[in-house]
């Protein structure tokens, strides 16, 4: 391969590596972002409509409490629905609970999201630096040398953006989650 | 006596929510932020139960399982993992670590109970 060559394998490998690294992390971004979108939207519903639900019954009990403060005593009818409406807060105080719960989920895919922007920003740093180095009277084996330099860069901030940006979070919605449990083995 | 469970998690509000799930429950519960901190109230105080996070800052949960392990009082407390993670990767190492149940979050309050009831009673 001639230098010619060998200097246009360079640019073209150095252009394809910023434009795939450039395009993987911003549709990843784009991922985590509607995923965030998707738990925040499903666990605002969740918990407006837990909240409403919990409200309602407390308005509910309100008869019933106001008769026993003014001494009276509630029909057995009346003691079948206030036992009915402490478990039916129950369950709203539980499905709310599941809900709060995104705080959590949201959270790490912003700390992914937000690692991503740090890791292309450092990415794009790193090409600039590079690229205010060169000097334009270089010759042939210069800009390869650098070339080649840049490409090795670019490759190691690859990989080490990769290695701490685990997908730790694959939930879209926030049904509760599945239990495994292994005990025989110990207790 | 109630029973003891360390919940170690580096969220906040998902400590509240899972303190106020088994507290309403019956159980006492001793709260950490991180596995280094978990560590450090599993050797002050020896619980009945652990149930941590995975991915947590200063110490991850398998690290914590692990070191839990090696400690003779917890070589056969139940340590449940309550995870964002699913895979089946994590999961085997979690086994390997010592761990003997695996939850997905986000958790269902009554489903928690019902399986600490299970492990514990």
């Amino acid at each position: 391969m001639n230098r010619k060559k060998i200097l246009g394998s360079h640019v073209k490998r150095m252009l394809s590596g910023v434009s795939d690294h450039g395009k993987k992390h911003l549709s990843e971004v784009e991922t985590d972002l509607l995923q965030t979108n998707l738990l925040l939207e499903e666990a605002i519903e969740k918990l407006s409509r837990n909240f409403m639900a919990i409200h309602d019954a407390v308005n509910a009990q309100q008869t019933t409490i106001r008769l026993l403060l003014d001494g009276g005593t509630p029909s057995a009818e009346d003691k079948a629905k206030l036992e009915a409406m402490n478990e039916q807060v129950s369950t709203y105080v539980n499905a709310a609970i599941t809900s709060m719960q995104f705080q959590d989920m949201t959270s790490q895919l912003i700390d992914r999201t937000l690692k991503r922007v740090t890791g292309l920003r450092e990415f794009l740093a790193t090409l600039g630096t590079y690229g205010a180095e060169m000097d334009p009277e270089s010759d042939n084996d210069a800009i390869v040398d650098l070339l080649g330099k840049v490409s090795m860069a670019l490759a190691i901030q690859s990989l080490e953006l990769r290695s701490v940006l685990r997908k730790a979070v694959s939930q879209k919605h926030l049904e509760s989650g599945d239990i495994e449990l292994c005990i025989r083995d110990r207790f | 006596m109630a029973k003891t469970i360390l919940a170690v998690d580096d969220s906040s509000s998902l400590r509240q929510m899972v303190a106020f799930s088994l507290k309403a429950a019956g159980y006492q519960v001793v709260e950490a932020v991180d596995g280094q901190d978990g560590l450090e109230k599993a050797k002050l105080q020896t619980v009945d139960l652990v149930l941590t996070d995975q991915n947590m800052p200063k110490m991850d949960g398998l690290q914590l399982i692990a070191h839990l392990r090696e400690l003779p009082a917890y070589a056969k407390t139940p340590i449940l993992m309550l995870t964002t993670e699913s895979s089946d990767e994590m999961k085997a190492k979690g086994r390997a670590a010592g761990a003997n149940g695996w939850l997905v979050k986000p958790f269902d309050p009554q489903r928690l109970i019902e399986v600490v009831k299970k492990v514990i009673g």
